[in-house]
């Protein structure tokens, strides 16, 4: 289970890594609201798509994210892009502003579906590695941490803010050693003769069962014991505890905040022109393509 | 002055079936006290039962010659520390740092002093270096000095330890008992009751008390009480190594009553 790699934080000291979590979590969040615009014209949209790349490579390359470590991961949407890519072929396109591509049948298949389909794969496949990156660099614990501030504002209406976070980063610090247990329990079983990778799809389950359950009876005596070692050294939810780990907002937080709101900014500006006054059309204006 | 006294300690999970059965010991400041049984013998129910994790039926606990009541639990539990069996499930931090930090949190520790007071502690277990690891990079003896270091912090004067190099690798064992040692000799105010089923642990230690279906069936110097093969034997526990070379060594007329085998050979050389 140890190729389990994906989104998993890494210890590297980069500008990303040393980010405030909370930052972190709204800038990405500021970015994927930016990707969703949609606009009129493909040439702005395909404009702003290599802009998302680029960023995309660069914040990859200041935070040490292995691209082929995201390419790997990226391997298993391909039934989900074909998927879309189908779904947007065969759905017939409302005032098409781009010529027939090809027909199967009767049916027109415009660039304009082909080119919407490409961008939504596109927009899927940065939110994916946004979301990467964004767990790759901020620890587990940090992330808790922000999530808890932001559900601060929730105390007052006796939202259980601090359980809900010390429950998501216990859980987070559980993952590796659950899926150690369940390697371990798999090749326990696989050595009394149950057979995980053939059969169909009825025998598989019934193998899918003899690792649920002891994984399951494991799981539960292992909460049994942390609980007790929590209330040993102490803890008590509804207490008022200090913090070893406070999240900092530093200057770096500053510009980043300022790189990404200012990419906000322009997308904004962007999309109201699109929408209100002259459609900007960049790739008309260099190469005379009529209608792109 | 003993520092923790128990009387007439009954528990029972389901009212009927006594684990723990009128149980009576003390243990005095600054000793080590081994407690020895087999599997279900009541020692874990035991542990769980000093620190509170378990509500006792009956019987009394004094800690420093008070008696603990429903007033006072808090400031009684707030000096003892329980480590437990298994390295992982006692782990709570994401990295070694945050585990050892979480005892301090929740006792509303300074944040600007955490730092230096994890370092500390990470140092007196020999885990300095090892301060951002996370709990999957760490092998279990690594795992169990973290888990010391966390319960240490919290300035303990009794530490329980409950089968806490139970589920290590030889190696892992001896590194956990070298520190253990240690911190015993540098701290002399420590008070640390280890339950095991490890013989050649309870050798060392300075009172055995040996446990078998939730009653006290022997009591004393480790030198007395591990010598009884009979006692030992009906618990399901066999005598140190060093003890049944001796008795061996007594069949062929050498005597020896030594405690260690450094100190057995030097008795054989003695003896020709």
């Amino acid at each position: 289970m140890s190729t389990m790699t994906f989104g998993r934080y890494s210890f590297r000291d980069t500008f990303v890594h040393r980010l405030d979590a909370r930052n972190k979590i709204f800038l990405t969040l500021l970015f994927m609201v930016g990707i969703f615009f949609q606009f009129n014209k493909w040439s702005t949209s395909l404009i702003l798509s290599g802009i998302y790349i680029v960023v995309l490579l660069i914040l990859m390359l200041i935070s040490r994210v292995s691209l082929i470590a995201l390419l790997k991961s990226l391997g298993g949407l391909w039934v989900l892009v074909i998927f879309l890519m189908a779904i947007y072929i065969f759905i017939p396109t409302n005032n098409p502003k781009l010529p027939v591509a090809f027909t199967i049948g009767t049916l027109e298949v415009h660039w304009d579906a082909i080119c919407q389909s490409g961008y939504i794969i596109m927009r899927l496949v940065l939110m994916i590695s946004l979301t990467m990156i964004l767990t790759s660099t901020t620890k587990p614990m940090d992330m808790t941490y922000a999530f808890e501030w932001y559900m601060t504002p929730l105390k007052p209406i006796h939202f259980p803010v601090h359980e809900i976070a010390m429950t998501l980063s216990i859980a987070l610090r559980f993952i590796p050693t659950l899926l150690d247990e369940t390697e371990r329990i798999m090749k326990a079983q696989a050595s009394r003769g149950v057979d995980f990778n053939h059969g169909g799809i009825f025998k598989r389950f019934g193998a899918i069962i003899a690792l649920i359950i002891p994984l399951f009876v494991s799981a539960l005596e292992r909460s049994e014991e942390l609980a007790n070692a929590m209330i040993v050294r102490g803890y008590d939810p509804k207490a008022k505890r200090t913090r070893y780990r406070l999240l900092k907002f530093s200057w770096r937080d500053l510009i980043a905040f300022l790189f990404i709101g200012l990419m906000f900014a322009g997308i904004i500006v962007l999309f109201v022109f699109d929408r209100t006054g002259e459609p900007i059309d960049i790739i008309n204006f260099f190469f005379k393509v009529k209608g792109f | 002055m003993s520092k923790l006294e128990i009387k007439n300690l009954s528990f029972s999970y389901d009212g009927s079936n006594k684990v723990i059965d009128d149980i009576s010991f003390s243990v005095p400041k600054g000793s080590f006290v081994s407690v020895l049984g087999h599997n279900g013998s009541g020692k874990s129910t035991l542990a769980k039962l000093i620190v509170g994790l378990l509500e006792k039926n009956s019987g009394t606990i004094y800690f420093n010659g008070e008696e603990v009541t429903k007033d006072n639990i808090q400031n009684f539990q707030n000096k003892v520390s329980l480590i437990f069996q298994n390295p992982d499930n006692q782990f709570i931090g994401s990295t070694v740092e945050d585990d050892i930090a979480f005892g301090l949190e929740n006792r509303c520790f300074p944040h600007e002093k955490m730092q230096e007071e994890i370092e500390r502690f990470a140092e007196s277990v020999g885990m300095l270096d090892y301060l951002k690891k996370e709990p999957i990079a760490l092998s279990g003896g690594q795992k169990q000095r973290v888990a010391l270091a966390g319960a240490l912090i919290l300035r303990p004067e009794i530490l329980i330890l409950d089968e806490a190099t139970s589920m290590l690798d030889p190696k892992g064992k001896s590194t956990v008992r070298k520190w253990l040692k240690r911190i015993h000799r540098e701290n002399k105010e420590l008070t640390i009751f280890s339950i095991t089923h490890d013989i050649d642990e309870a050798l060392l230690s300075d009172k055995v008390l040996i446990l078998s279906k939730g009653k006290l069936i022997k009591e004393g110097k480790p030198q007395d009480v591990l010598r009884d093969e009979e006692a030992l034997l009906a618990v399901k526990l066999d005598m140190p190594f060093v003890y049944k070379l001796e008795k061996e060594l007594a069949g062929i007329g050498i005597n020896s009553n030594a405690d260690n085998v450094d100190q057995l050979v030097e008795d054989i050389w003695a003896s020709k």
